[in-house]
């Protein structure tokens, strides 16, 4: 939280929301090898988020190790030279430390929830970790187990997840965006010890990370800690840049999936920007005007007034490459995805032909403004704002930008990026139907 | 796409069933360091609660309104009442309808969030501070004038029962807990599925709807937290206006008995044939909100289920890797709720985990903890404690909690010297009388009928049903 806000600020944040507080509470320094310490220092609490962000995802792998970037993930708590498998969780736990980590297809990001007091142990823990992790061969085989139980989870007995895997995988057909970031079945069973240890030594060098410190902290203090334990770790060549980019998509792709489900499922995928790409806010502004809320678009149409969907949400990607745009429908028991897809089409259209209303846009806009303060609000947001700001969207100043930059878009770049983006020929469709409900049609 | 190393991540969670689950999750946990804010308590001549704490560290502020009740007072067979009811509150109230009512929130950028639990139905939300008087408006008017309109009745029940097969064909671990309350509690209250199932939801009417809203929903029954950027006097004088001449429930809050635990082991097997993972919860009667072991009780259970290197989660992750996670927890309500640990596997290794989360709760009771993980626990506790009570909406949340369970400040600011406290004979006492004998315990098991249906008898007299069940109980 913002504690030490002075009253002037909270006159112009509450009016116009002009500026963010607090930048000039933010330290951030390149250590000698290369490695970013961001500090913010925010005492409303006396805990510390410490979230180290390291530039490898499962756009990283290729063919034969998919998954390894979140395997790698879990193998980060399993033991170092020094200590034996579990001493990490113990030794944190036992000092009021909570923890846990994320894959995304850019990034894995490791996460410390911790007393201020303990705030040394953890970074002698993590340092050990960067610098001395060790592969014990029947953790490795465990892992595996714990992996495959995650993929169970999260893919085979979703119908959502198995569904979002195949659009993925067919909406790339150059770019390892279409990896799956759990991995494929095949992969996650043929992982080797080597193959660990070449994407330690390639990806988890300091000059790969960016370490993310906020909340009850002195920033000199902090920053010559982050000096004494991880500037000793020696860095690494940079890692060979993702030279494939994604040619342009020239028509639209259909992946049809019939299963033992009740609830039939729409996803559309458009191609769509990178973090960095000056039209993130625009097109975030334009998924809010579609699915944000009960008065959105979407929502309107097809869940309230047609009740040809049960939901409609949407999830804007943006990493390192240009990502993805998706669009998500729910539908009831037996109803026909076809007419869904054309009540969908139909919105995307309108939106393309004609554009938004202002008042659409203001409401997206003060939607966007409110979201934004409510994700800084606590320490882990602020920890995950400015590492996603940082790493993926050109530099952590950027975040104090966001509320100027959501009162810059104009209607007009709305319409221009729904018609950019949202084209048929951009897009990979994904259904899933019931098995009982396509034998019916099948028959007619 | 994600994935976590601990933490179940979905890319678009609409996992309504979820969110309900969250409110009866257990209060976060305390730190030497925190101590509650100041707050005043306000009791208007009807009854109605309100506690306002200014914060003024960021322009919002935060609401969390609840009225006594819930999910509990459902009419037998019309599990779903209150919590459609909830959601109803939402769909046009006073002079907005349905769409105006939700253009009017989008607009100022705020954000309301309607819920039920067993013992509450919850309004809560956030509106910059400028949007005060709008926001004091609305919510007076979801709560004392809301139009209750067949025509979105219609329209929300049959998208709930379409939501119940969605979540059935997601991630079936966020099922467990129904399939678990409806049977270790069938026949009392805390048994009903708040959310309602595919059966309940189809009977129930507009009558049924108003009936309750006549009967349940009062100015007598209302607790309005605030907590963010307003001055107290003025947030007062307009929640005053707002709520003063609100009539009061016309039925008396029902008194039950608390819930009776089961003695011996019995197995509730539902078959969901396409799965590839089994499911299983594992539990029995727990503790009551207000119950004075809460310091031993939750430094026990960290230790068995409630972190990473918990002794459930150290066996079946860490050690075996048969599953992605394992852990434990207790439902706190009025009355003593569930204690209940979940786990999952393959099919084929089903029995094995099974055998082997039992086998963790017995070696609890045999071994019990020393003092090692004794002071582990105290300071894990401790250390997270604050990270629950930071933000004006969690000061919000908590300050409604405490007076719907009449609770004083000292829940909060005395815990932490409740937990250094703790001695090993505490925790000693609190396994032997809270924590079930593994041969005490209601198990059930989501997963494929047929591959697991012999290997489970050796556990109990097994009842079967099936996941494509309208209901989430045999009766």
């Amino acid at each position: 939280m913002l504690r030490r806000l002075s009253v002037g600020l909270i006159v112009i944040a509450s009016s116009a929301f002009a500026q963010v507080p607090g930048e000039d509470q933010v330290h951030a320094v390149t250590l000698s090898n290369g490695m970013q310490v961001i500090v913010w220092s925010d005492r409303d609490i006396p805990n510390v988020a410490m979230y180290n962000w390291v530039r490898v995802g499962s756009r990283n792998e290729v063919p034969g190790i998919t998954g390894l970037a979140h395997f790698f993930e879990h193998m980060m708590f399993n033991g170092t030279s020094t200590r034996a498998p579990g001493e990490f969780d113990r030794i944190l736990e036992a000092n009021g430390a909570s923890n846990n980590a994320y894959t995304s297809s850019d990034v894995t990001v490791y996460q410390n929830w911790l007393p201020s007091a303990s705030l040394e142990t953890i970074f002698e823990l993590e340092a050990d970790r960067l610098r001395n992790l060790s592969f014990d061969p029947q953790v490795i085989e465990s892992e595996r187990g714990v992996v495959y139980s995650e993929r169970r989870l999260s893919v085979d007995d979703s119908q959502f997840g198995r569904l979002a895997e195949q659009v993925q995988a067919t909406a790339y057909v150059a770019h390892p965006y279409s990896n799956p970031t759990i991995g494929w079945p095949s992969d996650i069973e043929s992982w080797t010890v080597d193959d660990l240890k070449t994407f330690f030594k390639r990806y988890y060098a300091p000059n790969n990370c960016t370490v993310i410190l906020v909340g009850d902290l002195d920033p000199k203090q902090t920053i010559a800690l982050a000096r004494k334990y991880f500037e000793p770790i020696p860095s690494q060549p940079p890692p060979e840049p993702i030279r494939t980019k994604e040619p342009e998509q020239r028509g639209e792709r259909r992946i049809d999936i019939v299963a033992e489900a009740q609830t039939p499922l729409l996803q559309f995928a458009y191609h769509g920007v990178a973090g960095s790409d000056p039209r993130l806010p625009a097109l975030e502004l334009l998924a809010r005007i579609l699915t944000d809320g009960d008065a959105s678009r979407l929502h309107r149409a097809l869940v309230e007034e047609q009740k040809i969907a049960i939901s409609a949400d949407s999830q804007i990607e943006a990493g390192f490459d240009p990502s993805l745009v998706w669009f998500f429908l729910a539908l009831p028991a037996g109803a026909d995805t076809r007419a869904a897809e054309a009540a969908f089409d139909a919105e995307i259209e309108r939106v393309i032909a004609a554009g938004v209303t202002q008042e659409e846009l203001e409401r997206a806009r003060n939607q966007a403004l409110a979201d934004f303060w409510r994700s800084v609000t606590t320490i882990n947001g602020k920890a995950q704002a400015l590492g996603t700001y940082e790493v993926l969207r050109g530099g952590y100043a950027r975040l104090f930008d966001a509320p100027q930059a959501y009162e810059a878009v104009t209607r007009e770049q709305l319409q221009e990026v729904a018609t950019e983006l949202l084209r048929r020929t951009n897009r990979t469709v994904g259904v899933l139907s019931a098995a009982q409900l396509t034998r019916v049609e099948g028959e007619e | 796409m994600f994935a976590c190393s601990f933490h179940v991540s979905t890319m678009a969670v609409r996992a309504l069933i979820a969110s309900f689950a969250c409110l009866i999750a257990p209060l976060a946990l305390a730190n030497d360091g925190v101590k509650t804010p100041p707050f005043e308590r306000v009791q208007l001549d009807n009854g109605t609660v309100l506690l306002l704490m200014e914060r003024h560290d960021v322009p919002l502020i935060q609401f969390d309104a609840r009225v006594r009740g819930g999910g509990r007072l459902d009419p037998s067979g019309r599990f779903g009442v209150a919590s459609l009811l909830a959601s109803l509150l939402e769909k046009g109230a006073g002079e907005r309808d349905s769409l105006s009512f939700a253009q009017t929130v989008a607009s100022v950028g705020g954000a309301i969030q309607t819920d039920a639990s067993l013992e509450a139905i919850v309004v809560s939300g956030s509106f910059l501070a400028r949007d005060r008087k709008l926001m004091v408006e609305l919510l007076a008017d979801m709560l004392q004038r809301p139009r209750l309109e067949d025509k979105e009745l219609q329209a929300l029940r049959a998208r709930r029962i379409e939501f119940i097969r969605a979540a059935k064909d997601s991630d079936l671990s966020a099922l467990l807990s129904l399939y678990g309350d409806a049977a270790l509690f069938a026949g009392h209250p805390y048994g009903n599925p708040v959310v309602g199932s595919e059966a309940s939801l189809a009977q129930i009417t507009s009558a049924d709807i108003r009936k309750f809203y006549e009967e349940h929903v009062g100015g007598d029954r209302l607790i309005v937290s605030v907590a963010g950027d307003f001055s107290a006097r003025e947030m007062k004088r307009l929640l005053t206006d707002a709520f003063s001449k609100w009539r009061k429930a016309k039925a008396s809050l029902p008194e039950v008995p608390a819930p009776k635990p089961i003695a011996s082991r019995r197995v509730l097997l539902v078959d969901a044939p396409d799965s590839v993972q089994s499911y299983f919860w594992i539990g029995n009667v727990g503790v009551a909100r207000s119950d004075p072991r809460r310091a031993p009780l939750d430094i026990v259970n960290t230790l068995f289920g409630g972190r990473f290197t918990s002794m459930l989660n150290s066996e079946l992750r860490i050690r075996t890797g048969l599953s992605y996670g394992a852990r434990s927890r207790f439902d706190r309500l009025h009355l003593p709720g569930a204690w209940q640990m979940t786990s999952f596997t393959r099919t084929e290794t089903t029995i094995e985990a099974i055998d082997l989360a039992l086998a963790t709760l017995d070696r609890l009771h045999t071994e019990g903890l020393d003092e090692t993980m004794l002071a582990s626990s105290q300071t894990y506790v401790l250390g997270q404690f604050p990270l629950g009570l930071e933000t004006a909406a969690q000061w919000a949340a908590q300050l409604s909690t405490l007076e719907l369970y009449g609770l004083s400040t000292s829940y909060i600011d005395d815990y932490a010297q409740a937990l250094n406290a703790v001695q090993l004979a505490d925790t000693k006492a609190v396994i032997s009388e809270v924590f079930p004998k593994s041969d005490e315990v209601l198990l059930v098991v989501l997963g494929k009928a047929d591959a697991l249906r012999e290997g489970l008898k050796k556990y109990g007299p097994v009842e079967e049903m099936k996941l494509s069940d309208p209901e989430w109980s045999k009766r």
